[in-house]
C-alpha cells in the first residue's frame, strides 16, 4: 500500500510525480518547505516557496491542520502568524501512527502487535522468566546465528 | 426439523474444551488452523439456524415479503411454526449482520489508516518491508498488504532501542512470520465467528494467542535461538506495557498471554504432528469438538434441506 510520493526535494525520496496529491503529501511538502526556512515563516512565504499552484487559503488550511496535529507551532506576528516546524516528516508519521494505535482495541486487534497488554502479575512473572533465561545454558547464541543448531519448530 | 434446528445455536459450547487445550498442547500452527476451521463452521451453522428460524417463524405474519405459499397450512403442518422464536431470530440476525459489517468496516479503516500513516516509500528507514518510525512509544506490528504482497513491518525506534541485535532479528522474524502466514485472516475469521455466536468468544482468544505463538516458533526457527525470541518478547512487553494498578503477586492472578509465550519459548519446541495427541484430555476435547461441529453441521444441513424441500413444493413457481 505504498503511495507514490509527490515530494520533490530530491533528498531522500523517489517515485513518480503525480498530478493529484493527497493530503498527507501536501502536509509533508509544506513541512519540508517550512523546515527549509530555518526559522519562523509566514504562510505567504510558504506559498511562494511551494512548488505548485496552491492557493493561499489552502496553505493556511494545511498549516492549521499541522498545528492541530502539533506538527508545527505558531506565534502571532503582526496581523498573521509565523509558523515553525515542530517535528519533521518522520515525526509526523509517528504522530499519525500513534493515533491509529491508540484507537486500536487490544482484544479485537486488527494489527497483530508484537506484545499485547499485560495482566496484573505478569510483570513479576516476566522478570522471573527473564532471569531464568539468563541462567539457562544458551541454546543457539544470543546473536542468533541461523544454522544447523536451529531447533526444529 | 423439531428441536434440532436450535442445536447449532448451543453446539459451539462443545468447542470450548478444545480451545482451552489446543493452545496448550498442540503446535500453534495446527491449533490456529483447527480452531479457525471449527469456529467458522460453527458460526456459519449458527447463523444459518437463525435464518431458518426467521423464515419459519415469520412466514405467517401479515405483510411479510415471503411468497404466499410459504404460509400454506400444509407448510405449517410440516414445519413447526414458532412465531416468538421467529421474531427473536429477526432481531438477533440483524444484530449479527450489523456486527459483521461494523467489524469489517473497522478492520478496513484501521488498515488503511495505518498504511497512510506510514511514510510513503523508500526513505532511509525502509528496507525490505521494514519501516522504522521514530517514536518514543515502543511498538511493533505487521501491517498486511494486498494479496500477500507489500506487507510492511512497522517498528518504533523506542522498541528497537530496548532490544539487542539478536532480539531485533527475532522481532523482525516474528512479524515476517505473521505476514508470510497471513495470520490476520485467521484472526478476522474468528473475530467474525465470535460476533455470530458469543459462545465462540474463547475461540477468538485462543486463535489470537496461537497466531502469536506460531509466529514465535517461526522466528525461533529463523533466528536459531528460542532464547532470543523469548527475551525479545519479555523485554518488549516490560517496556511497552505497564499493567495498571499496583503490582500483584503472580500467585493471585492468572498468567496473561505474554508470560505464557515466553515460558513456552523457554521450553523445547512443541511437536509439529497432530497425531498422536499429546494427552488424553486433548483427545477427548478433540472428539467432543468434532462431534459437536459435525452435529451442528448435520442438523443445520438437515433443517435447511427439509425446509427448502417443503417450501419448494409449496411455492407455486
Amino acid at each position: 500500500m505504498n503511495r507514490p510520493t509527490g515530494t520533490d526535494d530530491g533528498s531522500t525520496r523517489d517515485g513518480p510525480r503525480l498530478p493529484r496529491r493527497g493530503q498527507g503529501q501536501l502536509e509533508s511538502q509544506v513541512l519540508t518547505v517550512l523546515r527549509s526556512a530555518g526559522g519562523p515563516a509566514t504562510a505567504g512565504w510558504v506559498q511562494e516557496h511551494l512548488d505548485g499552484d496552491l492557493a493561499y487559503t489552502t496553505v493556511i488550511t494545511i498549516l492549521s491542520r499541522l498545528y492541530a496535529k502539533k506538527a508545527v507551532t505558531r506565534t502571532r506576528q503582526g496581523r498573521s502568524y509565523a509558523w515553525t516546524p515542530a517535528s519533521d516528516e518522520a515525526g509526523l508519521a509517528a504522530l499519525r501512527m500513534r493515533r491509529v494505535l491508540d484507537g486500536e482495541d487490544d482484544r479485537e486487534a486488527v494489527l497483530a502487535r508484537f506484545v499485547s497488554a499485560l495482566s496484573p502479575g505478569d510483570e513479576a512473572r516476566l522478570r522471573a522468566l527473564l532471569s531464568r533465561a539468563a541462567e539457562d545454558p544458551d541454546d543457539g547464541s544470543g546473536d542468533g546465528r541461523p544454522g544447523s543448531a536451529a531447533p526444529e519448530g | 426439523m423439531g428441536v434440532f434446528v436450535y442445536l447449532p445455536l448451543v453446539l459451539p459450547l462443545t468447542a470450548l474444551p478444545m480451545a482451552r487445550l489446543a493452545e496448550q498442547h498442540l503446535h500453534p500452527r495446527s491449533a490456529t488452523r483447527l480452531l479457525a476451521a471449527v469456529g467458522s463452521t460453527l458460526a456459519l451453522c449458527s447463523t444459518l439456524c437463525l435464518a431458518l428460524l426467521m423464515v419459519v417463524g415469520t412466514a405467517q405474519l401479515p405483510g411479510n415479503p415471503l411468497p404466499d405459499g410459504w404460509s400454506d397450512p400444509e407448510v405449517r403442518a410440516a414445519v413447526p411454526y414458532e412465531e416468538k422464536a421467529g421474531l427473536i431470530a429477526i432481531g438477533v440476525l440483524a444484530a449479527v449482520v450489523t456486527a459483521w459489517c461494523s467489524m469489517l468496516l473497522r478492520h478496513a479503516r484501521t488498515r488503511i489508516r495505518a498504511a497512510r500513516a506510514l511514510p510513503p516509500s523508500a526513505g532511509d528507514g525502509f528496507a525490505g518491508g521494514l519501516t522504522l518510525v521514530p517514536s518514543p512509544h515502543p511498538y511493533a506490528y505487521a501491517l498486511p498488504g494486498r494479496r500477500g504482497r507489500d506487507g510492511r513491518i512497522v517498528v518504533s525506534t523506542a522498541m528497537m532501542d530496548c532490544l539487542d541485535a539478536g532480539e531485533r532479528r527475532a522481532l523482525v522474524a516474528h512479524e515476517r512470520a505473521h505476514l508470510a502466514g497471513r495470520h490476520h485472516r485467521y484472526l478476522l475469521v474468528t473475530q467474525l465467528a465470535a460476533r455470530a455466536n458469543p459462545f465462540l468468544l474463547p475461540l477468538r482468544t485462543a486463535v489470537a494467542y496461537s497466531t502469536e505463538r506460531w509466529a514465535d516458533e517461526e522466528a525461533a526457527y529463523e533466528v536459531g535461538s528460542r532464547r532470543a525470541v523469548a527475551t525479545a518478547v519479555a523485554t518488549a512487553a516490560l517496556v511497552s506495557h505497564r499493567p495498571p494498578g499496583p503490582a500483584v503477586l503472580p500467585a493471585f492472578a492468572t498468567a496473561g498471554p505474554v508470560p505464557r509465550r515466553v515460558a513456552a519459548l523457554l521450553d523445547p519446541a512443541p511437536p509439529a504432528g497432530l497425531w498422536p495427541p499429546a494427552s488424553t484430555h486433548l483427545a477427548l476435547a478433540a472428539v467432543t469438538a468434532t462431534v459437536g461441529t459435525a452435529a451442528s453441521a448435520l442438523s443445520s444441513l438437515n433443517a435447511t434441506v427439509t425446509l427448502v424441500g417443503i417450501l419448494h413444493a409449496a411455492t407455486p413457481l
